[in-house]
C-alpha cells in the first residue's frame, strides 16, 4: 500500500488544522481514555493541557490524575490500567527517563498503557530541542514503539495503538513518538474521524486484569522466584517463564499490528506502508535511505531531485522501531546495494542505533547491501537537504570502492566555527 | 496589491514575545485553509520564550501540493515584522534577501537603504489601531490580528470574510466583532511605505 496518510485534498472528512500534540489529545479524546495522568514538561505540555480542557469542558469523560512527578504519573497510570480502565499519557526526554522504573514494569504486568512522546534530546547540557535520544533509551524495556512521520499519522497511529496494545494476543503497552517541535507545535490540516466511527473500530476495553475485582484477580506482579514453584494447586511459573511470554508476545504484535493497519486503512482510508514502515519511490530503487520522523520527512523532499541525477533512489521511513520488522526488513532489502542510514540519535560508544539495528536485522543475507550511517540533527540542529544528498553522494563513492568503513560520520556539526575547540576544555565546561 | 504566484508560499513572523505572532502564524494557516489552499503548516521556533524576546514563526501554503518540509523558512516570499526596532537586529536583517515582501507595524516608511534591492514594503499602524480600538491584552496590543488583515490584503490570498470565518470559530461570537474591527481597519489602511 502506498502513502496515503497526508492527503487532505477534496477532504469531506472534517479537518481541523492542529499541532502534532493536539493531534494526540483528539486522539486520546476519540479513544475514550478513561484515566489520564500526566505531568507536563516541554515540549509534550500540550498534550496535557488539552486532554485537561476536553475533561473540563465535558467532552471526554475521564479521570485527570495531578501527580508531583513524572514517576508518579507512570506508577497511576499502571494502577489504573491494572483497575480495568483504558490508560494514557504524554511525555518526553527527562520525564519518560523518570517513568523509566515503572516502564518494564507496565510491559511485564503486560498493561494496556499508552505513552506519547514528544522527542526531545536528554542533557546534560540542558536542551528542550527535538532528536531521538529519549526514544531510544526504552528500546529494551518490552514496549511497542512507534515514530511518526506527520501529525495525521499521531492521530492514526494514537487510535491503532490502543486496538493493538488492548488486543488479548498481545497486551503490550505501546509508546507512540513524534519529534518534539518539528511536529508536537506545527500545525497542519489534519482529518479527524467521527466518534461513532472511532467507537466501531475501537470498542470499550475488556481487560485482562481487573483489581477492582477482586474475586476475579487476587494481585499482580508478586515475587517470583529463579524456579518454577510447584504447588498444591498448581505449578506457579517463574520470571523467565513470563519475560518469555513477553518476548514471544512482542514478536507476535507484529502481526496484530498489520492487521489493525489494514483494517484502519480499509475503514478510514488512510494508510502508512505496510504498517511496520513506509516506502518511497522504492520499486525500481537499488539505494535505500533508512531514516524515521522528521529525518525521513525532510529525505522524502530530495529523493526527487536525487533522481534527476540518474540515481535509483527510494526511502524507507522506519513507523515501528519495537518489535523490530526483522523479516520484512530483510525481504525488503534482498538484491538492495547501497543503504544510507540518517540516525538523529547516538548509540553512545557505538553508532546510530538505527544503523547498527538495521546491520543486525540483514546479518547473514547473502550479498548484503552496502550500509554507511551517519549522526545528524542532535539538540534540534536543523537537518538539511543538503546533508543528506551529500551522504548519499559519499556512501556511493565509498561503496563502489568496495571500502567498508565502521567510523560514523557526522553532519551538520560546526567544530570548525568554534575557533579554539579543544576536547579537554570542553571536558570542564563545555567549551566557551 | 503585491501577489506571489508559486507553489508553495513561504512567510516568516517576527516579533516580541507577547505580540502575538505565534499565534499569528496559526491563524494565518487556518485562513489559507479555509479560503482553498490545500495544504498548510504552521512552524514556531520555539526557545526560552519571555515577553519581549525576539520570536520568529513561519507559515507554509501551498495551493496543490502536500507540504513535506517541516524544517526552518530561509528565503521567505513575505515577511511580516511586528517590531521594526528587531530590524536592528543582524540575523533578522540577513533574512531580508531581494524580491521579499515586507509587510511591516509601523506609522512612517522604513529606511530602506540596509535593504536590498527590489525590496517592496508596505506599512500599516497596527499598534496604533489596536490603541484606538482598545484591542489590547496584559501586556499590550494585540497586534496578529491587524496584521493578518493587512497581509490577506497585500498578498490577495483571503479576504475579511474568510478571517471573519477563522476568528469566528477560535474566538467564539462574542468577541468577533472587536476582531473584525481591527482586521478591516487594518485591512484599509494598509500602505506602500
Amino acid at each position: 500500500m502506498t502513502i496515503i496518510g497526508k492527503n487532505m485534498v477534496n477532504s469531506k472528512k472534517k479537518v481541523k488544522i492542529l499541532t502534532g500534540n493536539h493531534a494526540a489529545a483528539y486522539a486520546f479524546r476519540h479513544a475514550r481514555v478513561g484515566v489520564m495522568s500526566a505531568y507536563p514538561i516541554t515540549p509534550q505540555s500540550p498534550v496535557v493541557e488539552k486532554i485537561s480542557e476536553f475533561i473540563e469542558k465535558g467532552k471526554l469523560k475521564a479521570r485527570f490524575l495531578l501527580v508531583e512527578s513524572e514517576h508518579s504519573a507512570a506508577a497511576a497510570c499502571c494502577a489504573a490500567s491494572a483497575s480495568g480502565s483504558r490508560v494514557g499519557t504524554a511525555t518526553s526526554a527527562h520525564g519518560l527517563m523518570l517513568m523509566y522504573e515503572l516502564l518494564p514494569w507496565a510491559s511485564g504486568t503486560r498493561l494496556p498503557i499508552i505513552i506519547n512522546l514528544a522527542t526531545r534530546s536528554c542533557g546534560a547540557p540542558w536542551s528542550v530541542w527535538d532528536d531521538h535520544s529519549d526514544f531510544i533509551t526504552i528500546r529494551d524495556v518490552g514496549w511497542i514503539q512507534f515514530m511518526c512521520e506527520d501529525n495525521q499519522e499521531i492521530y492514526d497511529t494514537n487510535i491503532q495503538a490502543f486496538k493493538i496494545s488492548e488486543d488479548p494476543r498481545v497486551n503490550i503497552p505501546t509508546i507512540v513518538a513524534y519529534d518534539g517541535y518539528i511536529l508536537s507545535h506545527t500545525m497542519m490540516p489534519i482529518e479527524l474521524e467521527n466518534q461513532e466511527d472511532i467507537d466501531t473500530f475501537l470498542p470499550p476495553l475488556n481487560h485482562h486484569i481487573n483489581l477492582s475485582d477482586i474475586s476475579q484477580v487476587k494481585g499482580v506482579g508478586p515475587v517470583t522466584t529463579p524456579d518454577i514453584i510447584k504447588r498444591k494447586e498448581g505449578t506457579a511459573p517463574g520470571y523467565y517463564e513470563f519475560r518469555y511470554s513477553l518476548q514471544k508476545a512482542l514478536e507476535n504484535s507484529i502481526n496484530v499490528i498489520k492487521e489493525v493497519h489494514d483494517e484502519f486503512a480499509k475503514k478510514f482510508g488512510r494508510a502508512y506502508g505496510n504498517g511496520l514502515f513506509k516506502t518511497y519511490k522504492t520499486d525500481d530503487a537499488d539505494t535505500i535511505i533508512f531514516a524515521m520522523g522528521s529525518v525521513s520527512a525532510q529525505a522524502r523532499t530530495v529523493i526527487e531531485k536525487l533522481r534527476e541525477e540518474g540515481l535509483k533512489i527510494g526511502l524507507v521511513s522506519l513507523r515501528l522501531f519495537r518489535p523490530f520488522p526483522i523479516k520484512y526488513l530483510r525481504e525488503f532489502f534482498k538484491g538492495k546495494k547501497n543503504i544510507i542510514v540518517f540516525d538523529r540519535e547516538i548509540g553512545y560508544g557505538y553508532e546510530g542505533v538505527l544503523s547498527y539495528e538495521l546491520k543486525a536485522a540483514l546479518y547473514g543475507l547473502k550479498n548484503p547491501p552496502f550500509i554507511k550511517s551517519f549522526i545528524v540533527g542532535l539538540g534540534g540542529r536543523d537537518v538539511k537537504s543538503e546533508y543528506i544528498i551529500e551522504g548519499v553522494h559519499k556512501s556511493l563513492e565509498l561503496a563502489k570502492k568496495g571500502d567498508i568503513i565502521y567510523k560514523t560520520e557526522y553532519f551538520g556539526l560546526k567544530l570548525d566555527e568554534l575557533k579554539d575547540y579543544d576536547e579537554q576544555e570542553f571536558l570542564k565546561g563545555g567549551g566557551k | 496589491m503585491e501577489k506571489v504566484e508559486k507553489d508553495i508560499v513561504e512567510i516568516t513572523f517576527h516579533g516580541r514575545g507577547g505580540q502575538t505572532s505565534v499565534t499569528g502564524s496559526q491563524l494565518l494557516a487556518e485562513c489559507a485553509y479555509e479560503e482553498g489552499f490545500k495544504d498548510t503548516i504552521a512552524i514556531p521556533i520555539i526557545g526560552a520564550e519571555r515577553r519581549g524576546a525576539p520570536i520568529l514563526a513561519f507559515t507554509k501554503i501551498s495551493k496543490n501540493k502536500p507540504i513535506r518540509t517541516y524544517d526552518s523558512v530561509k528565503d521567505p516570499d513575505y515577511m511580516l515584522i511586528f517590531d521594526i526596532s528587531l530590524l536592528d537586529i543582524p540575523r533578522v536583517l540577513a533574512t531580508i534577501k531581494e524580491g521579499v515582501i515586507v509587510i511591516a507595524d509601523s506609522v512612517a516608511p522604513l529606511d530602506k537603504s540596509k535593504f536590498p534591492d527590489n525590496v517592496k514594503v508596505f506599512i500599516v499602524d497596527a499598534t496604533g489601531i489596536c490603541i484606538k480600538r482598545s484591542f489590547m491584552h496584559s501586556s499590550g496590543p494585540i497586534l496578529n490580528i491587524p496584521m493578518l488583515g493587512a497581509f490577506g490584503k497585500v498578498s490577495g490570498y483571503y479576504g475579511l470574510d474568510v478571517m471573519e470565518k477563522v476568528l469566528k470559530k477560535n474566538f467564539g461570537e462574542n468577541r468577533l466583532e472587536k476582531n473584525m474591527r481591527v482586521a478591516r481597519d487594518a485591512y484599509e489602511s494598509v500602505k506602500e511605505g
